[in-house]
């Protein structure tokens, strides 16, 4: 059978590449850092893979905020690809710094629309925050979530969090009715018991603790913790995970490789 | 060589000796009498006047940041213990202390040592990894947030500039600052608060690092008032390379290619200018501001070029910018560079600017002609700028053009050892020491020295720090700076894992980082000082699993003036120590730094800061699985103390804070102490241990107080089953700072198994890990109970830095 | 020449401004009662106001909680509150400009541009010019690489 391809997108001050690379293969996928002017040049490119891979890192610096000269670069440059591969139901994923841009040019919450809608602005405590946090997940239709991405995964999980810039703010509360409504935020910062938490669990402000939102689809997805530092149990600070090997963000990637199979 | 209207020539020739130290003054050369007239002699010899870009050369190749002139000089020693005096003369102090007890130790696995950027040890069959600690002081205290993050970013290149590059997997930082809470009218003149010094070193070291991608795993911060005008800011960095990339070698015709940053007047005289005091009137474009972006660009596309063998060498751009650079690498063949060749920010830059400029981000390659196309390609692909400034050539003489005419003819020999030995004395006065008058306690003093020792600044959680620094970026790091239970609670780890699954795939492998420093200790005895840094720092690898046998170390001398004899002396002193202790530990130097001089001017006062040396170590573990961590996890397991407990609370927190005067400081006993590590290493393995908690400042009470709420535990402990040497009082018991000790959680049903390992060393079982969350220490026979509820301690040591 | 602010909206958190304020106690000066910050892009091109509108508007503020005031020469602004304003000075690096120069161009703006980016901030209350410079001097600026100027 055909390998399942995953493209991650890389460009200067992209720093998550490696593990998310990494992420990808351990769930049997072939992955390839892809440089975003390599892409430019051929941009035709980005149709040949399956998935599409945002990850963390501080994109030209997070100058002026974060992700936003990338956001504009892709607008710009690849734009109307970027949008095609999402329209098509493809998986697209944004991590961390991949989140704050697909938020800020606007490939989510909706990609049809492909406007700036919502934020990820400076966190409460104006600081960088790296630490890990529970995480309850969205359920829906047979208690299974609509995203993609989040299936198969109990309803609270742990993931850690490296940002300065992770508050969720949406355009309005028209918005932020839909996004419930749709089941679209698919991870909330919680206690360990799924309840509302105060900071530091809540690490950075955002409205009604949003950690993770997905399109209507559910195949374009933006968090800002970091699955692919929890793919195995050993990442984790009490080495807890799964099957006593693997941590809950291995379920993550295997959730898109085994969508496109 | 002509003078042209952007290069002069100096006169020198005809100069008197005060008119060569006046020179010498004026132009920021830092060079002594002695240096300058070996120069003179030099050019007295080619029978000219030397160019400003020559003298400038000379000034950066002999600086102190350079070639570690006083410490590879002559040292004539005198050591003072009561009325016995002896005396010793080195010709090389490193040489003959630290670098001797490598040679002498001729471990195998020691891949490159104190020849490059880093030292490198063994990682498996295919990789070594490499390890080098750099300070940035200076810099640091007059623009605390470039100068740490360009500190961080010089090291980073360290570590990119060793062997053919390596892959940078984490780094470290350890600082020393002033008191946070000085008054504001106590700030000397010019001087930054140290609190402002502190959080900018702070966000320098998190915003470069955190953006390079590179996850900060370890540290440590220490306050004193002695470190408020000129605070210590040590940055680390290790990474793995293939062993095929560790040798470089540069041929006769290869080119020398300039990547990344471009050349500004940044930076001028830092390597000179570390070797001078700190005062109100410092010279101000020694700062530098780092771009870590473009650093992560060269980082991205070097290794690149690395495996498909572009280049023959490479080094970084650190202190004295290209000069010292290029001057390295075409030490043995020499060296032709175009000056007007090199990339500028802005023009205006003079030929010796645009040579001594330590203009950040720059690496210097050496580049076979064949690949000369490829290599331009594959950097600017990356968007990085990559331009070919000369070649090496086969004179071993160092010549530079500026516009079609000579501007520099040397050669290369007296660069690199024309210098003159300097000879220096050094003296040491051996203070006595004395325990202390027994200190006696009640159960509720007590409580309020754990609690005040626990919120002390030397003690209390860096959390403030560590958090805003991702540390775990790569996705590798598996022993955390912050380890607990759960997400809510926290306790220091003693060292941290790196486990390179993503680099090295299919490895079973970790790599650990801990260290060590104590510069309290130093006041009285810098032997002992460098001895107990030493073992703390394999102490603290230890605890997390690391193979005592498998361990190296890294030294950083900052001291203050060595032209004085008793700083000198102790630093003497300090270097003894090492040399004792790597071989008493088996424990190899692999690299090391030293940064004398650390001294500053209040109102016309010159002040030496407190010595301290960092020790950093680095192992291989060989199950990266096995390792431990130091939270408490499970009720009804047993707790074990291994080692013994002597009187030795000299320089202690429990001193500080009772303000007890004399003391013993702790002593280092080499072979009880290894023993203890071996049987550590073979007890985790063998999955005895739950969790493991080295024991050093706030002793016993703040050890098992840590583990406990890390793990938001209780514990029971019995004091009197504590192994001492003589009689000790409970607060003597609970505070003493002795070395080899350790603090072992250990499930009931291994018990026996655990204890048959530790056979013939002094432990015992002192309590047991309990459910109502509650640590409490019992003394029945000195009718002592100290209880407080873990949550209550914990917040003791979470709420000093909040800032 | 073109002065862009860029402000957080009514309504939005602005946290770099509620910490400086609390720095500025820390200070035991008491008379600022609030502090708005406002990062400054100070754009020197061939460009007309319309192009400078798109470069605010597309790329300098957040949608969401941000929004800009533009003024064709620097300082021209006028407040009612003490304003400190930070920037580098020549020659030093400013890595913030060069990344705003590359996002300019990504936006089809192929003029060559000069960027200087800084910092604003505005303070509430009551103050003397000595509490002024004390508060420049000791938090927002490193007069080493820096330079102030209060207005």
């Amino acid at each position: 059978m055909k390998k399942v391809k995953a493209l991650i997108l890389k460009t200067a001050g992209i720093n998550c590449d490696y593990e998310t690379q990494t992420a990808f293969e351990l769930c049997g996928a072939a992955a390839d850092v892809v440089h975003v002017n390599s892409l430019v040049e051929k941009k035709d490119k980005i149709f040949e893979y399956d998935i599409l891979a945002f990850p963390g890192g501080f994109s030209y610096g997070d100058d002026i905020a974060s992700g936003k000269i990338l956001a504009n670069e892709i607008k710009n440059k690849l734009g109307d690809k970027v949008k095609k591969f999402s329209l098509s139901g493809k998986p697209v994923i944004g991590i961390c710094n991949g989140f704050q841009v697909l938020v800020k040019m606007g490939l989510l919450p909706d990609p049809e629309l492909f406007e700036q809608i919502s934020t990820l602005s400076y966190n409460d405590s104006d600081k960088f925050e790296c630490r890990w946090t529970y995480l309850k997940t969205e359920k829906k239709v047979r208690n299974e979530s609509s995203c993609i991405w989040t299936k198969n995964l109990p309803d609270v999980i742990t993931l850690p969090v490296a940002h300065g810039e992770g508050k969720f703010i949406s355009v309005n509360d028209k918005l932020l009715e839909e996004l419930n409504k749709n089941n679209q935020i698919v991870f909330r910062y919680s206690t360990k018991d799924g309840k509302i938490p105060k900071y530091p669990l809540t690490p950075n402000g955002s409205v009604e603790q949003i950690a993770g939102i997905c399109n209507t689809k559910g195949n374009v997805f933006g968090l800002m913790p970091h699955p692919e530092r929890h793919v195995l149990a050993l990442q984790h600070p009490a080495r807890e995970g799964f099957d006593g090997e693997h941590g809950w963000g291995k379920i993550i990637f295997q959730n898109a490789v085994d969508f496109v199979k | 060589m002509k003078a042209t209207t952007n290069c002069k020539t100096i006169e020198i020739l005809n100069l008197s000796d005060k008119q060569l130290t006046n020179l010498s003054a004026r132009n920021v050369l830092s060079l002594s009498l002695v240096e300058m007239k070996a120069v003179q002699d030099y050019f007295r010899k080619l029978n000219r006047n030397p160019t400003d870009v020559e003298i400038e050369t000379i000034a950066q190749t002999w600086s102190e940041h350079c070639k570690h002139k006083t410490l590879t000089g002559i040292i004539k020693y005198t050591e003072k213990k009561g009325t016995k005096k002896t005396k010793r003369t080195y010709n090389n102090l490193l040489k003959e202390t630290v670098f001797k007890a490598t040679v002498e130790l001729n471990k195998k696995w020691c891949l490159s040592v104190f020849k490059d950027n880093a030292g490198i040890i063994e990682f498996d069959a295919k990789n070594g990894v490499a390890f080098k600690v750099e300070t940035h002081n200076h810099p640091s205290a007059l623009e605390p947030y470039g100068g740490s993050a360009t500190g961080i970013g010089g090291v980073i290149r360290d570590i990119l500039g060793v062997g053919l590059g390596a892959k940078p997997l984490a780094n470290t930082d350890v600082f020393c600052f002033g008191n946070p809470e000085t008054k504001d009218s106590q700030v000397p003149e010019g001087m930054h608060h140290p609190k402002r010094i502190a959080k900018g070193v702070v966000s320098g070291v998190r915003d470069y690092g955190n953006r390079m991608g590179i996850p900060t795993v370890n540290g440590a911060v220490y306050f004193d008032e002695g470190y408020m005008a000129n605070p210590l800011v040590y940055c680390g960095t290790m990474g793995i390379i293939p062993k095929s990339k560790i040798n470089k070698k540069v041929n006769s015709g290869d080119l020398i290619l300039v990547v990344g940053g471009r050349t500004g007047r940044d930076g001028i005289h830092g390597a000179t200018f570390s070797s001078m005091h700190l005062g109100k009137e410092s010279d101000v474009s020694a700062v530098q501001i780092g771009n870590p972006i473009v650093e992560k660009k060269v980082l991205d596309t070097m290794l690149k070029a690395r495996d498909l063998n572009l280049y023959r060498a490479v080094t970084d751009c650190g202190a004295g910018g290209l000069s010292s650079a290029i001057g390295e690498l075409g030490e043995k063949t020499g060296a032709l560079v175009y000056l007007d060749a090199v990339p500028l920010k802005y023009d205006g830059l003079v030929p010796w600017e645009i040579w001594i400029s330590e203009a950040q981000e720059r690496m210097v390659f050496a580049v076979p002609p064949k690949n000369k196309k490829r290599i331009v390609e594959l950097f600017n692909k990356g968007n990085v700028e990559a331009v070919f400034v000369g070649e090496f050539t086969k004179d071993k003489k160092l010549t530079l053009k500026y516009d079609g005419d000579i501007v520099a003819s040397m050669d290369m020999f007296f660069l690199h050892e024309g210098i003159p030995k300097p000879i220096r004395p050094a003296v040491y006065k051996i203070k006595e020491e004395n325990v202390q008058k027994p200190i006696k306690m009640n159960s509720a003093s007590l409580l309020k020295a754990l609690k005040d020792a626990l919120a002390d600044l030397n003690v209390c959680s860096k959390e403030w720090i560590i958090r805003q620094y991702d540390h775990e970026v790569q996705g590798q790091t598996i022993v955390k700076p912050l380890q607990g239970n759960s997400i809510e609670v926290s306790g220091p780890g003693d060292a941290a894992v790196i486990f390179p699954y993503t680099v090295v795939k299919g490895t079973k492998k970790g790599i650990v980082l801990s260290n060590g420093l104590n510069p309290q200790y130093g006041k009285i005895n810098t032997y002992k000082m460098a001895a107990n840094a030493i073992e703390e720092s394999l102490r603290n690898a230890v605890a997390v699993g690391a193979n005592i046998e498998k361990m190296s170390v890294l030294d950083n001398f900052c001291w203050g003036n060595p032209n004085k004899p008793e700083i000198l002396g102790s630093l003497v002193r300090a270097a003894n120590a090492c040399y004792d202790m790597s071989k008493a530990f088996g424990i190899p130097f692999i690299s090391g730094k030293d940064s004398l001089h650390n001294e500053y001017s209040i109102d016309g006062e010159k002040y030496s800061i407190p010595p301290a040396l960092l020790i950093s170590a680095m192992g291989v573990i060989e199950n990266a699985v096995n390792t431990v961590t130091m939270p408490l996890k499970n009720e009804g397991n047993k707790i074990f103390v291994l080692g013994i407990t002597r009187n030795e609370l000299g320089c202690s927190v429990l001193a500080k804070i009772k303000n007890v005067k004399g003391g013993v400081v702790p002593e280092v006993y080499p072979k009880e102490s290894k023993e203890i590590m071996k049987r550590i290493y073979k007890a985790i393995n063998s999955k005895l241990v739950e969790s493991c908690h080295d024991c050093s400042e706030g002793g016993l009470a703040v050890a098992i107080s840590e583990m406990a709420f890390a793990g938001d535990k209780g514990v029971k402990i019995d004091i009197d089953v504590i192994k001492t040497k003589g009689e000790l009082t409970v607060a003597e018991i609970l505070f003493s700072e002795s070395n080899g000790r350790f603090v072992v959680e250990v499930n009931p049903e291994n018990k026996f198994k655990f204890k048959d390992i530790f056979k013939d060393c002094i432990f015992a079982e002192i309590g047991c890990v309990r459910e109502d969350k509650n640590v409490a220490f019992e003394s029945v026979k000195n009718k002592v109970e100290v209880k407080e509820k873990s949550e209550n301690l914990l917040n003791a040591w979470r709420n000093t830095i909040t800032w | 020449m073109f002065e862009i602010e860029i402000f957080t909206k009514e309504g939005f958190k602005d946290s770099r401004g509620e910490h400086v304020l609390s720095e500025i106690s820390g200070l035991e000066i008491k008379e600022i009662t609030k502090v708005d910050y406002a990062p400054v892009y100070i754009i020197d091109a061939d460009i007309n106001k319309t192009e400078a509108k798109t470069i605010a508007s597309e790329l300098l503020i957040d949608k969401i909680t941000e929004k800009f005031e533009i003024s064709s020469n620097s300082g021209s602004r006028k407040s009612k509150n003490s304003v400190i304003e930070v920037l580098y000075k020549k020659g030093v690096t400013d890595t913030v400009s060069e990344s705003v120069i590359k996002a300019i161009k990504d936006l089809g703006i192929t003029k060559e541009v000069k960027v200087k980016a800084g910092h604003k901030y505005y303070l509430h209350g009551n103050i003397s010019k000595t509490a002024l410079d004390k508060i420049a001097i000791k938090l927002l600026a490193n007069t080493l690489v820096q330079e102030y100027k209060i207005k």
